[in-house]
């Protein structure tokens, strides 16, 4: 997710903490907080399985590049940017299967819904 | 306690009432949402050249230090301007302001339409839930009706950057292409594989070249228990193209929320009937296939942007995060289900 939940939460925290002033005009206040917390219920869906599908997710795309390895650090910053790279490289990967490798193409594919999968939150419109 | 933009406010309007006198504004209430402008509602009163006291609502709209999309103020005015008192309903636009002195960025003022809703959240519940038929006959009819606007005879030809009939689809897929060239925090490998696919299979030329709205959806206009629309906001994103862009991004499936409809009111083929019975066009099926993906595209484009204003810490309102967070990859599943792989 970005922007990255550590941050969001951070600037999250310092809104509520501006938003207890007792100036602050009722509506700006209901909308802040609104929002506020429905940020709030991203991050907590997100929070129990964030390592857990970025694992996943970096495991299936080495699997496709046909790199070896595995994810030694597994603080999500770790995780993200590895994912950034493989992602990168599975951008790569695609454009050049494109109407050459058929199997390899329904591979990614599959993939690529899949991840969509792991990144689902509920009331999500799609 | 009173918003120290109300008397700055207020000084700005005397400069443009002359025979007015006793300006005042009160009541100034920043309105949530608004992620590419603040809007702030407002109340001025003021007695006329003949000392009779007058008051009107109205709504400021105000560039914030970093917004979700980069726009032109004056087209967005120019376009509610084109359309007022036509079968389009909009708001009356009073001030367009370009210069920072006044309130610290450019705004404008406008009429505010009031009582009535604009949030989507409302519309599954009682009394709305009944109406959703009729409300729906009344958006694709409305922009049906934008779509058959003469860009010269409305004036918008003169402030809205021309484009020729088989240029439409470069032009926008360029631009929302760059824009994620730039502003993308992470690889997004379904998106750019969708834009491979709109660059290798380009729709035909447009029909016509129109009036654009650009954003075009349910939560975008102000709507009864009838489900009469009374107001057609945010033309932030409006320019000249092809009329099947909006159409398209009226279907875009993030807007069904969640509900498996069009704009979450009727089946997609029911909007779309209804459009061209208004529009006098027929939608092609290629082409508004095209238009659909081409918004998935630039939907991601518009959460990505978001994403970074909040990153560089250009705009920090918890407006400018949730986008991404609650769209980035429904977006991401859209354009799997217009291509057929979801």
């Amino acid at each position: 997710m970005k922007p990255d939940v550590p941050a969001v939460l951070a600037e999250t925290a310092a809104l509520l903490v501006r938003n207890a002033a007792p100036d602050v005009p009722p509506a700006e206040r209901a909308g802040a907080l609104g929002l506020s917390a429905a940020l709030l219920g991203f991050a907590a869906q997100a929070w129990d399985g964030a390592a857990h599908n970025l694992v996943q997710e970096n495991r299936a795309i080495r699997a496709l590049l046909g790199e070896a390895g595995s994810d030694g650090d597994l603080r999500l910053s770790a995780l993200s940017t590895e994912n950034d790279r493989l992602r990168a490289a599975l951008i790569a990967l695609h454009i050049a299967v494109e109407g050459k490798n058929p199997a390899k193409e329904a591979a990614i594919w599959a993939e690529l819904v899949a991840s969509t999968g792991r990144r689902l939150v509920a009331g999500s419109p799609v | 306690m009173a918003s120290p933009l109300e008397p700055r406010l207020a000084a700005y309007i005397a400069g443009r009432m002359p025979d007015a006198t006793e300006i005042a504004v009160d009541s100034l209430t920043r309105i949530s949402g608004g992620a590419s402008r603040e809007t702030y509602r407002f109340r001025l009163s003021w007695r006329d050249g003949e000392g009779r006291p007058r008051e009107r609502k109205l709504i400021l709209r105000r560039d914030p230090p970093a917004s979700l999309i980069d726009t032109e103020r004056r087209i967005e005015f120019e376009a509610y301007r084109a359309f007022f008192g036509s079968a389009v309903p909009v708001p009356e636009m009073l001030w367009l302001e370009e210069a920072d002195a006044a309130l610290d960025h450019p705004f404008f003022i406008a009429e505010e339409i009031a009582g009535f809703q604009a949030s989507p959240g409302l519309l599954w519940a009682e009394p709305y839930v009944a109406t959703l038929e009729a409300l729906a006959q009344r958006k694709w009819t409305i922009l049906g009706e934008i779509a058959k606007a003469d860009p010269t005879a409305v004036g918008l030809d003169q402030v809205m950057a021309p484009v020729a009939a088989d240029a439409c689809w470069d032009r926008e897929l360029s631009y929302w292409e760059g824009v994620l060239d730039e502003d993308e925090a992470e690889p997004l490998p379904i998106i750019r594989a969708a834009i491979r696919w709109l660059r290798a299979n380009p729709p035909p030329p447009a029909r016509k070249v129109g009036v654009v709205h650009g954003d075009y959806r349910t939560g975008n206009f102000l709507y009864d228990e009838q489900g009469v629309i009374h107001g057609i906001l945010d033309w932030e994103m409006a320019h000249l193209g092809d009329p099947l862009e909006d159409l398209g991004w009226s279907l875009n499936p993030v807007w069904s929320f969640g509900r498996g409809l069009a704009g979450g009111l009727v089946p997609r083929d029911r909007a779309i009937a209804i459009w061209e019975a208004a529009s006098g066009m027929t939608a092609d099926p290629a082409a508004l296939h095209w238009w659909e993906l081409f918004n998935c595209v630039k939907g991601q484009a518009i959460w990505v942007s978001s994403a970074r204003a909040w990153i560089d810490g250009g705009n920090r309102e918890p407006i400018m995060a949730y986008p991404p967070w609650a769209l980035q990859n429904a977006q991401d599943r859209a354009a799997l289900k217009v291509m057929g792989r979801l």
